[in-house]
């Protein structure tokens, strides 16, 4: 019974993801009848592993993903403890911090070209101040090597959504256990940091999970915002797809199965998490 | 202080938008003005001049969504009462396969599954688009509905049955308005991962299937502001009304179905 509810679910995912994944794997073993190419071989990988483009292309996909990540995780837990200090008073500021999470990851982009080109109105604010005194005089954050562009984007949509989702389980850890540190005579940033911190530890890791695949594997922002070059890895992979030389559509292949195989991790890590999680009950 | 933070906030928050706002409405706003010197609504007027389309595939983008969501939400009701409700072999195993598309790009998977749907001809279709869309909304259809069914339990649904109800009377009548909320608040999520899709409706749909984040994605690349800012506005109100719509619905189902449930 329980396996003919799951069935129409299952068939999506198997024949659709699962085949997608296995069907990018052959191909990126050079298996790929259409065009002929019949015979199992590394040399895809090989000349991916040897390319020191892949390799700026990983570590600046690593990166940007790893700090905007981090930063969006910071941001958006101090944000979720603000909002505990004041909540009650204030219902509208309660909705506001939601505005990102809505906004698309498309629009996301527009909005940090807008502000932070060279030239955008942060730098037409600091001209007007007098802090510069040309446009080109302005570090410039889009398009730039560094991706800061691609971070801020990410920081922007990713620190409302952690605050989304761990707002509830600190209301519920704040409820309970922090007056009863603050009776004992913890200060408020004590009960912060040995607390509420730590308890919620686990909701806050799989946020920083989720966020972080995402943004590891996402197509939109780095087109739009990043450097070209290095590019980011998806960016990278679909140049190799959309070459009109089929021949090619197995290296960007190679890179899907790079950016699978880092996701894959990502998974693991976040079942063991949710396994700490219905661990300590919270 | 406090006060100041908040501000702050909220600045960080609104003032993107609304210097995109002001984008949108602006004939020139050239360096290094902070304010807009002539305002113009002729991008608006563009995007509703009927020989642009732009309105139309606006409407089209809607419809293609809402299938999405409905039909989302049709096979993740079950999948989500059978996790919630049966013990079986392989339930782990399930529960991670269906957790799989939070976390593994859809776009990898999209490039490996493009061949397959030009030989099975479903590549440039509205029927593929909508099945690759389908995908990445199934884990939050799944497991949002499998906590309101956890925490609803399903008594409810053994009495009625207990007192002849049918099958269908259930459903219509106990199940669907018990978790009416879960459904609303998971198609919401599913509607915009849908609706904000580019990538992946570009590479299935080949260019047939144009959908509005299509018609927005060129004109952010090639830096036309007040184009793409026009359009921008367009795309969050919608979404932020497809929300609004689903918040107050949740609202008076909590608000009619407190005399009975809690």
């Amino acid at each position: 019974m329980p396996y003919i509810l799951l069935l129409p679910v299952l068939l999506l995912i198997v024949f659709i993801f699962i085949a997608g994944i296995i069907f990018g794997a052959l191909q990126s073993l050079g298996y790929f009848p259409a065009i002929g190419l019949k015979t199992f071989t590394l040399k895809y990988y090989k000349y991916i592993f040897k390319d020191p483009n892949f390799f700026s292309s990983l570590k600046f996909s690593l990166y940007t993903s790893f700090v905007s990540s981090f930063l969006a995780v910071v941001v958006g837990v101090l944000l979720a403890y603000f909002l505990l200090a004041n909540s009650k008073k204030d219902l509208g500021f309660y909705n506001v911090y939601k505005i990102p999470i809505i906004v698309p990851h498309t629009v996301a982009a527009l909005l940090v070209f807008v502000l932070f080109s060279q030239s955008g109105w942060i730098a037409r604010i600091l001209y007007r101040l007098g802090f510069i005194h040309n446009m080109t005089e302005f570090y410039p954050l889009v398009f730039d090597s560094k991706g800061i562009g691609v971070i801020l984007a990410y920081i922007w949509k990713g620190a409302p959504f952690i605050t989304l989702i761990t707002y509830d389980i600190l209301k519920k850890i704040n409820d309970s256990y922090s007056k009863v540190a603050l009776n004992l005579g913890a200060n408020s940033f004590q009960v912060f940091w040995y607390v509420l911190l730590p308890l919620a530890l686990p909701t806050i890791l799989s946020g920083f999970i989720i966020i972080f695949a995402f943004s590891f594997g996402a197509f939109e922002i780095p087109y739009l915002l990043g450097p070209s070059n290095p590019k980011a890895l998806p960016v990278l992979a679909y140049i190799y797809y959309k070459s009109i030389d089929l021949f090619e559509r197995p290296y960007g292949m190679v890179i899907n199965m790079c950016i699978t195989f880092y996701s894959l991790i990502m998974v693991v890590l976040y079942v063991l998490v949710f396994q700490l999680i219905k661990k300590y009950k919270i | 202080m406090k006060g100041f933070l908040k501000n702050f906030i909220i600045l960080v928050l609104i003032l993107p938008l609304l210097i995109m706002f002001l984008w949108s409405i602006v004939n020139s706003w050239p360096w290094p003005y902070i304010l807009p010197q002539d305002i113009s609504f002729r991008a608006f007027l563009y995007i509703f001049e009927p020989s642009t389309k732009i309105f139309r595939i606006l409407i089209n983008s809607i419809l293609l969504s809402a299938i999405v969501t409905f039909f989302t939400l049709l096979i993740s009701l079950p999948a989500a009462k059978a996790l919630a409700f049966y013990d079986f072999k392989g339930k782990s195993l399930v529960k991670v396969l269906l957790l799989l598309p939070l976390i593994v790009p859809i776009l990898s998977v999209a490039m490996g599954i493009h061949l397959s749907f030009i030989r099975l001809g479903i590549a440039n279709t509205y029927l593929g688009v909508i099945l690759i869309h389908v995908i990445p909304g199934i884990p939050y259809g799944v497991k949002i509905l499998l906590n309101v069914f956890e925490l609803n339990g399903n008594k409810m649904e053994f009495q009625a049955r207990t007192l002849g109800a049918s099958k269908l009377q259930v459903l219509r009548y106990i199940t669907l308005p018990m978790i009416m909320p879960g459904l609303i608040v998971a198609g919401s999520i599913i509607y915009i991962s849908s609706f904000t899709q580019y990538f992946i409706t570009f590479l299935i749909g080949g260019g047939k299937i144009v959908t509005y984040s299509m018609v927005l994605f060129p004109f952010i690349e090639s830096g036309d502001r007040t184009m793409a800012s026009a359009l921008s506005v367009i795309f969050v109100i919608n979404i932020g009304i497809v929300l609004y719509i689903s918040e107050k619905l949740v609202g008076n189902i909590y608000k009619n179905s407190s005399k009975y449930f809690v």
